[in-house]
């Protein structure tokens, strides 16, 4: 029973992980996932590197779970308590490890992160969301190390030396960019990791540093990896029913909420409502990429397990469901398409912007749906991909134009003035 | 007392005059009182509602987040809905009323514990 309560103030990610690792030897044998593993590491990790293509099923999932068990212990060692941020954060890494992020690439951040804590006088604990989160720009340190073609003894100090000097600056930086969409963007630190790639990706330029913006995705695990998000949206069904009979009592109020930063669904409603919440986010997701006919691959995968942690911080159907119709409307009335990766991943992530549905109604909702999704490739080009967060990145200004506008517009509305 | 936590503190301020005039309170008296381990914020309300001070009291008496120290502060003092509080209780360790003939006294508690403790 102690051990159920345990699992339960965790929100069950101790068994998110190992059902992860399980599954890796399920698919693979120790050495196919032990070769893969290696080349993983080995990987640049740039936008778009597909795990699951470069080293197969059973290593992406490896590489998921011991990523995952990593960020547990951390946490478990600074004594934190489980809270919405920490929930999307853990998903969000999870997700992330399906394509650009790997134990070692990470460590850098986090060690300039420490530093930066340490010579503020303040505690490492007090940083955790920017930390969780702060892993979306370790391809910095990939790229340095396996990107450039230096030799190794090179390579590597000025890996680890690129990616502590980006955790040095994340905090402040990420602290300051919250104000620029006034909080409207889910994936702040992800905008703020895009202005900090591009200055990367301008550096390495004018040393004629020549930029990978990764390569091809996998197509041979689309029914391993949705039965695996189906697995994981169930399981959090199923454990939402376990700690609350009825986890619909709240669920209402949830839906009401705005979902603007810094909103922690767990704290606010609950274990119950908030794992409730966690799976419809999964069954929406798998069922967007089911109906639209779309590959599910590493990328894919980490879009449908981060809306997924975010529906305990901040997104829910009634603010996720304008933004992603108004960029499915956006794909369907331009010359886009959803031929390429970054364009049906940005399906998934444009839930980035849901708080302004949450807060202003589902036809704007949808308008910076459609602003997001039309931003996402150039943001790409101008942030260099050492930025996994892209979405985050064009969510940032999507939320910063258009929300002076609607409040501009709010304002000369004489029955909406105070 | 360092520069950050000299500038949540001034954010808290303004929050809660935006709160307090968003909801109708033009009119009261806010002070600050600082210790080396606390600041209270002493708010002085003319017919304040109990339905409203409940709400405010649910909205900040909450567990402290010591991450939103860090990250989610510099929202503070934009609030732009009415029950929108939920920053302003992260960075709060309390919150109670005093009900007097005339006026209510609010009283929220910031403990001191924003620097590393080694």
């Amino acid at each position: 029973m102690a051990l159920i309560k345990h699992l339960s103030n965790r929100m069950f990610i101790p068994i998110v992980s190992l059902i992860l690792i399980a599954l890796a030897f399920v698919f693979d044998d120790w050495s196919s996932i032990w070769r893969g593993y290696l080349n993983i590491l080995q990987s640049p990790s740039v936008l778009v590197s597909d795990y699951v293509y470069i080293g197969g099923l059973g290593a992406t999932l490896f590489n998921v779970a011991t990523v995952m068990i990593f960020n547990i212990v951390m946490l478990r060692s600074l004594k934190f308590k489980m809270s919405g941020p920490v929930f999307a954060g853990i998903l969000t890494i999870a997700g992330f490890s399906f394509f650009g992020k790997n134990i070692y690439n990470s460590l850098p951040i986090y060690m300039g992160i420490w530093l930066f804590a340490k010579t503020q006088k303040l505690q490492f604990r007090s940083f955790m969301i920017v930390v969780l989160f702060s892993t979306g720009i370790s391809p910095i340190v990939s790229f340095f190390i396996f990107g450039t073609g230096w030799p190794l003894y090179v390579s590597i100090p000025a890996g680890i030396a690129a990616g502590m000097a980006t955790g040095f600056i994340l905090p402040a930086f990420s602290a300051h960019t919250i104000r620029f969409h006034k909080g409207y963007n889910l994936y702040n630190v992800g905008f703020a990791m895009g202005i900090i790639s591009m200055l990367w990706a301008v550096i390495l330029t004018s040393f004629d540093v020549p930029l990978n913006l990764g390569g091809p995705t996998s197509e041979v695990a689309h029914v391993q990896l949705t039965a695996i998000a189906l697995i994981l949206s169930t399981f959090f069904l199923v454990m939402a029913f376990f700690v609350d009979r009825n986890p619909f009592k709240r669920y209402p109020e949830l839906l009401r909420s705005s979902g603007r930063l810094v909103s922690d669904f767990i704290r606010e409603y609950g274990q119950a409502a908030s794992l409730l919440n966690v799976a419809i986010m999964g069954y929406i997701s798998v069922s967007l990429i089911l109906v639209l006919n779309l590959q599910m691959n590493g990328p894919v995968m980490s879009g449908v397990l981060t809306v997924m942690g975010f529906g305990a911080f901040g997104k829910h159907p009634r603010n996720a469901i304008p933004v992603m119709f108004g960029a499915w409307l956006a794909v369907a009335l331009t010359n886009y398409t959803l031929d390429s990766v970054g364009m049906v991943i940005a399906l998934l992530f444009v839930t980035a912007v849901s708080p302004i549905a949450g807060r202003y109604g589902p036809f704007v909702g949808i308008i910076a749906g459609m602003m997001h999704i039309l931003i996402t490739p150039y943001a790409l080009r101008f942030q260099g991909g050492f930025d996994l967060y892209n979405n985050g990145f064009a969510a940032g200004f999507a939320a910063a134009l258009l929300i002076p506008i609607v409040e501009t517009i709010k304002r000369i509305k004489p029955e909406e003035s105070e | 007392m360092n520069k950050q936590e000299v500038k949540i503190l001034t954010k808290i301020i303004r929050e809660l005059s935006f709160f307090l005039m968003l909801h109708g309170h033009k009119d009261f008296i806010l002070e600050t009182k600082n210790t080396p381990k606390t600041t209270q914020f002493l708010i002085t309300l003319h017919d304040a509602k109990e339905s409203f001070l409940k709400h405010m009291q649910e909205k900040l008496n909450r567990e402290r987040e010591m991450e939103v120290e860090t990250y989610g502060w510099e929202l503070l003092g934009d609030i732009d809905e009415h029950s929108d509080f939920a920053i302003l209780g992260s960075l709060i360790d309390s919150m109670d009323y005093t009900q007097h003939a005339t006026k209510t006294v609010v009283t929220l508690v910031r403990k001191n514990r924003y620097l590393d403790e080694s």
